[in-house]
């Protein structure tokens, strides 16, 4: 599904990404796990395509479509999907009208027809109910003054109502009580489906024990320095990341 | 660059033509003012953002053609089409001509005409003098009591009729303890060489409410002069929003004077602008007793190569104590090539008051768009829709509620005019 080969990405003089591979196949969940500055939240940028970051070499496509050459809203209507790190509010923009102007944006693109009034309120009531948001949510400016759990469900709910090819999570886990993680968890598993990829971008392996991946990446200097199981993220729980850095290194 | 002179000789003599009535007087008076001052250059305090060499042109070509009155043209349909998109009691003057067939008379409301009483009030102001030395006609408007629908005051224009200039003034009186609601629409069509000049003034009494509209959206390349000058009696409450979303050369003078304590003013404006057009919000209120309060809000929405000015003036006078005034602007620029004036003022002469002035101008939030197109909504869509954001409130707060509907759609629909030529 995603295939990334010797990716390079800089923003400004900083080169972020340092030939970067990484292959996601539909079904997997994947965890990108690295220290501070490795480059994770970059790869999940350049891979939703922000302008401020430059690709400067290598390749990544997207059920064989050139990833690199597509706008950030053909992206998403191809079924790519990024939750962010931080969900940017914008107030006066309601989030219902988002929710459905993002949706019929990929329906359209699939040929389909707008979705009705009715439907899309049903739909998204169901959607709301599973992650435990209140559906006043939906009449409120997109992010404006939500709590940091509050947008993080948001981000899930917005994932829940496109039903993306490939959802990349950044750090989905930061800033969530216990019980706002175990929700948004439980909203991304409900999501695992056989046609759809998940990438986890975490710093801890905190989300690993409610989400569990199929494989576990370490991101270091903007290249994967380690892929394994699960048991890859438990040891780094333990150890750390400076054991596998110095081994990348000598 | 030589300023553009008005012709008067030419004035002079159309002003002479027009038949001798119970206006000659007034139209004599004014012609004197004329002679005398002329109209503002932009050497004028005043007038430094705005030349009026467009609307001098086209009026010294007009004077110079023999001013002539409108002979074609058809608005019916472009008068219908207005006047069914709000429920209003409608008076419209079209091409300068006064059309009384789309007023559902009401008991509450008493209408004269000019020529068949008595000649208006003419402030001493150059272009109320212009308006004065031209004018044929106009309507004074007394309102007693609450009507059921606002009152509509459609200033309608076909630059293909053959008028090039129109005139137009009327008065407005709101009889103390009366609520209404009031909008005024300008519009206008044709031919590149217009210029409307019009001029409004509004009495309203004693614990008297008006909510007062101004939809202004005349065809790109026209020009519009508009003076609304309003007193504002003892514990009454005036609140209007103007909307202006086309037109070439506009520029808005809105006098209010606070006169009587217990006055409670908002005076709210959105501005959309892009290639080729220049508007200029030029607003003063007079605090003369205190206490009462002024709260302005104009916001811009700027794209293409456009100019546009916002001027906040409060005067507090001494001893109007009490005064609460504040003054708000904020511009969403869209160009590099869109330049907006920005100029809060307050002067102040009493002790007591509470003032305060903010203006803010930026660019679209570059994050909140790539958060919107990650989503799949594209480009064009996601800036209208930041921009519709930013203009909503405005929108929402237009102070006659049966004229929300049009204006939201109104300004929906430049909007996605206006965000097509972003060019940076």
């Amino acid at each position: 599904m995603l295939e990334i080969n010797n990716l390079t990405a800089r923003i400004g003089d900083a080169e972020i990404l340092r030939g970067l591979s990484l292959s996601v196949k539909a079904g997997e969940v994947h965890a990108i796990m690295g220290p501070n500055g490795s480059g994770k939240s970059t790869l999940a940028q350049v891979i939703a395509g922000h302008q401020d970051y430059v690709v400067t070499g290598g390749t990544a496509t997207f059920n064989g479509k050139n990833l690199l050459d597509l706008e950030p809203e053909e992206r998403a209507r191809e079924g790519v999907f990024l939750g962010f790190q931080y969900p940017v509010e914008i107030p006066g923009v309601n989030n219902a009208y988002l929710l459905k102007a993002a949706v019929n944006a990929r329906r359209q693109h699939q040929g389909l027809g707008e979705i009705d009034a009715f439907e899309f309120l049903k739909l998204a009531r169901e959607k709301m109910a599973m992650l435990g948001m209140d559906t006043k949510f939906l009449n409120r400016g997109v992010n404006e003054g939500f709590s940091g759990g509050e947008k993080k469900r948001n981000e899930i709910l917005q994932m829940a109502m496109l039903e993306p090819k490939l959802a990349i999570l950044d750090e989905t886990d930061s800033g969530l009580d216990i019980d706002a993680l175990k929700a948004v968890a439980e909203g991304v598993n409900s999501l695992r489906k056989p046609d759809r990829a998940i990438v986890l971008v975490t710093h801890y392996q905190r989300l690993l024990d409610y989400i569990s991946p199929d494989f576990v990446h370490v991101l270091s200097e903007g290249r994967i320095i380690r892929s394994g199981d699960r048991t890859l993220a438990l040891e780094l729980e333990e150890k750390g990341y400076d054991w596998l850095r110095e081994a990348a290194n000598g | 660059m030589k300023p553009a002179m008005l012709s008067i000789d030419s004035l002079k003599s159309a002003v002479l033509r027009l038949p001798d009535d119970v206006l000659s007087a007034t139209r004599a008076a004014a012609l004197a003012n004329l002679d005398e001052h002329g109209l503002p250059t932009v050497q004028h305090e005043d007038w430094k953002y705005t030349d009026l060499r467009p609307a001098i042109d086209i009026s010294n070509r007009w004077l110079a053609d023999g001013a002539a009155r409108p002979t074609g043209g058809d608005l019916s349909e472009a008068i219908v089409s207005v006047t069914g998109s709000i429920d209003a009691d409608w008076l419209v003057i079209a091409n300068g001509a006064i059309d009384m067939s789309h007023f559902n008379s009401s008991p509450g409301i008493e209408i004269e005409r000019f020529s068949e009483s008595a000649a208006p009030f003419v402030m001493d102001r150059p272009l109320a003098d212009l308006n004065a030395a031209l004018l044929q006609d106009g309507l004074r408007v007394q309102v007693h009591a609450a009507t059921e629908k606002p009152l509509g005051l459609l200033i309608i224009d076909d630059a293909n009729s053959g008028a090039a200039v129109t005139q137009v003034n009327v008065e407005i009186m709101v009889a103390p303890g009366c609520d209404v609601e009031i909008v005024e629409y300008q519009t206008s069509s044709g031919r590149d060489d217009h210029y409307a000049n019009s001029v409004v003034t509004l009495d309203i009494g004693e614990a008297a409410h008006t909510g007062y509209v101004r939809i202004q959206e005349r065809r790109i390349g026209h020009v519009q002069t508009g003076r609304l000058s309003v007193s504002v009696g003892k514990d009454a409450r005036f609140a209007m929003a103007s909307y202006d979303l086309g037109g070439g050369l506009v520029r808005n003078d809105v006098d209010i004077d606070l006169g009587a304590k217990g006055a409670d003013l908002v005076c709210n404006g959105l501005y959309l602008a892009s290639d080729g057009q220049h508007i200029d919000n030029h607003i003063r209120i007079d605090h003369r007793v205190g206490p009462a309060s002024s709260s302005q809000e104009f916001r811009g929405i700027l794209n293409g190569r456009c100019r546009c000015v916002w001027n906040g003036k409060a005067i507090v006078h001494k001893g109007a104590d009490g005064t609460d005034a504040k003054q708000a602007n904020h511009n969403l620029l869209l160009s590099d090539n869109a330049e907006i004036d920005a100029k809060p003022e307050l002067e102040i002469y009493a002790d007591d008051v509470k003032c305060s002035h903010g203006t803010t101008v930026g660019q679209l939030d570059e994050a909140a768009l790539f958060y919107l197109r990650s989503r799949g909504l594209g480009r064009h869509e996601a800036i209208q829709a930041l921009t519709r954001a930013f203009a909503a409130d405005l929108v929402g707060r237009a102070p006659v509620s049966a004229a929300k509907t049009a204006i939201a759609a109104l300004v929906d629909a430049r909007l996605a005019e206006l965000t097509l030529e972003r060019t940076s």
